[in-house]
């Protein structure tokens, strides 16, 4: 007997996205970072934006710290970030569902016309990337983070900054043309 | 009513069973296959067109209609009359603080209760006595399970990729049961959140942690003592996004309740005192501050069975407990 049944998934969209545009480089860029203050990731990116300031003449950074690791940034926390920022980064993709929103946050300062780029841990690859086919960017990059850092940001100072150096050169390529 | 949902032919019931399997969209158990007159008799019992929606996930640009819910509580075994609970339960779960794109696809495998207050616990057999936390009972077990089927279905929250769940754990298959209003002259859950006692409302709770908390004396004292210190041990810390929402579902066990209907507590008080006693400051490690803005965010819930002097807590989380009418035809 012939039995025809339903599809229980939502439906995903075809691929829409397209990037902002890039600067040649990073020389007198604002530095946007929206951190979800997950472990001691925003000593990461404080470490980050010196390094980017000393290697690649960056012109100042604006960051804000989300009410909570997996959710939007404020109104206003939103609203300050893209009034200032011409780059931005976002993350730590460390968790669950602060990877994935993190992604998200990238995304949507890319729909502002702000380029950006995202820092996830390699165990939250395929969670980023899954939300990538969701909102319809399959290809968007983003940056890498391996062990031994562990995912959740509990790292020391020295780490921090090792980090920072580590993905250095990765945020750069990522934001520049 | 046309149906919007793409269709797949199988040669037969069982056949139909094994794609579901096939192409994850199960939790790992077989499936009652979804066809369009099951999806159009759900829909009819919850007075709703299949292209309605119940809310969404913004994070995942995702939209959760009436049909696609529908489709999931065929599949997870639900009766029709059945469906109105789980439309709200994943209204509940699509409000903003409820937090659904953290809480689905947390690191930590949160899972989520759905509690059931009103007359509905009585129309469609909603256990909220004996073992009702666990298997055996139809209508808990298959709502339960159809809200899982809409995380992993609908919002697209699937073990190892979108659902980062280090270890996951038993309750995510299914957890749902009702307050068990007719134990005592106790406040229902619902009719302290504001809702009339004729209502049917459904709250759903994030659950990190699921804890026992068991005292054998009599005193009640003694018993809000031991609720308190349990809940203590992991304590809970504040979430600016959650802010002043945040909550704990303390469900009190008949053996408990007995004692303070004897001592003569109210729910109201039973509520003041665990919040005076939870949110004292931190003194030592396992002794932490449960930092709730009130007592009315201690959401105290009778059920269970006579037996064991246990009370259960459920600790939330990054979300607020979350509330939704039961609405029908």
């Amino acid at each position: 007997m012939t039995l025809v049944t339903l599809d229980p998934t939502s439906s995903q969209p075809g691929s829409t996205f397209t990037m902002a545009p890039r600067p040649a480089t990073l020389k007198g860029q604002t530095l946007g970072i929206i951190a979800n203050g997950l472990g001691r990731s925003e000593i990461m990116f404080d470490a980050l934006a010196e390094q980017l300031t000393k290697w690649d003449d960056l012109g100042g950074s604006v960051k804000v710290v989300k009410p909570s690791v997996a959710v939007p940034p404020w109104p206003e926390q939103w609203e300050s970030v893209t009034a200032q920022a011409t780059v931005a980064v976002t993350g730590f993709g460390g968790c669950g569902s602060c990877s994935t929103r993190s992604m998200r946050d990238a995304l949507d300062l890319e729909a502002a016309g702000i380029p950006a780029v995202c820092l996830v841990h390699v165990a939250l690859v395929p969670a980023v990337q899954a939300l990538c086919r969701l909102v319809g960017a399959p290809d968007y990059p983003f940056v890498v983070v391996d062990y031994p850092y562990n995912p959740t940001g509990v790292w020391s100072e020295d780490e921090c900054n090792a980090m920072a150096a580590q993905v250095l050169d990765g945020v750069r390529a990522r934001l520049t043309a | 009513m046309t149906l919007a949902s793409e269709t797949l032919t199988h040669e037969g019931w069982a056949e139909a069973v094994e794609a579901y399997i096939d192409n994850g969209w199960t939790d790992g158990l077989p499936v009652i296959p979804p066809t369009a007159e099951a999806v159009e008799a759900m829909l009819a019992a919850a007075g709703l067109r299949g292209p309605e929606e119940l809310g969404q996930i913004p994070t995942r640009n995702i939209t959760v209609t009436a049909e696609k819910a529908a489709v999931n509580a065929v599949m997870a075994g639900c009766l029709p009359e059945h469906f109105p609970v789980v439309v709200a339960a994943v209204m509940a779960l699509l409000q903003p603080l409820a937090n659904a794109h953290s809480t689905t696809a947390t690191l930590a495998g949160a899972a989520h209760a759905v509690i059931v207050n009103g007359p509905i616990r009585n129309q469609v057999g909603i256990e909220g006595g004996q073992a009702c936390l666990g298997p055996g009972f139809r209508a808990n077990a298959t709502i339960g399970r159809a809200v899982r089927l809409v995380v992993r279905n609908v919002f697209r929250t699937v073990p190892g990729v979108l659902d980062r769940a280090s270890f996951s754990w038993p309750l995510r298959y299914s957890f749902c049961f009702g307050e068990n209003e007719e134990f005592s002259d106790w406040t229902p859950l619902h009719v302290l959140q504001g809702y009339d006692r004729g209502d049917s409302v459904v709250t759903i709770m994030s659950v990190l942690r699921f804890l026992q908390a068991s005292e054998f004396a009599p005193e009640s004292e003694v018993i809000l003592e031991t609720i308190s210190e349990t809940a203590r041990l992991y304590g809970m810390p504040i979430d600016e996004f959650v802010g002043d929402a945040r909550g704990i579902v303390v469900v009190i066990g008949p053996e408990h309740h007995r004692r303070l209907l004897d001592d003569g507590w109210t729910k109201e008080a039973v509520r003041q005192t665990l919040w005076e006693r939870m949110t004292k400051p931190t003194v030592r490690k396992y002794d932490a501050m449960v930092n709730l803005a009130s007592p009315e965010n201690v959401l105290v819930v009778a059920a269970g069975g006579p037996g064991i002097a246990q009370s259960q807590l459920i600790m939330p989380h990054l979300a607020a407990p979350t509330h939704e009418k039961v609405l029908g035809p």
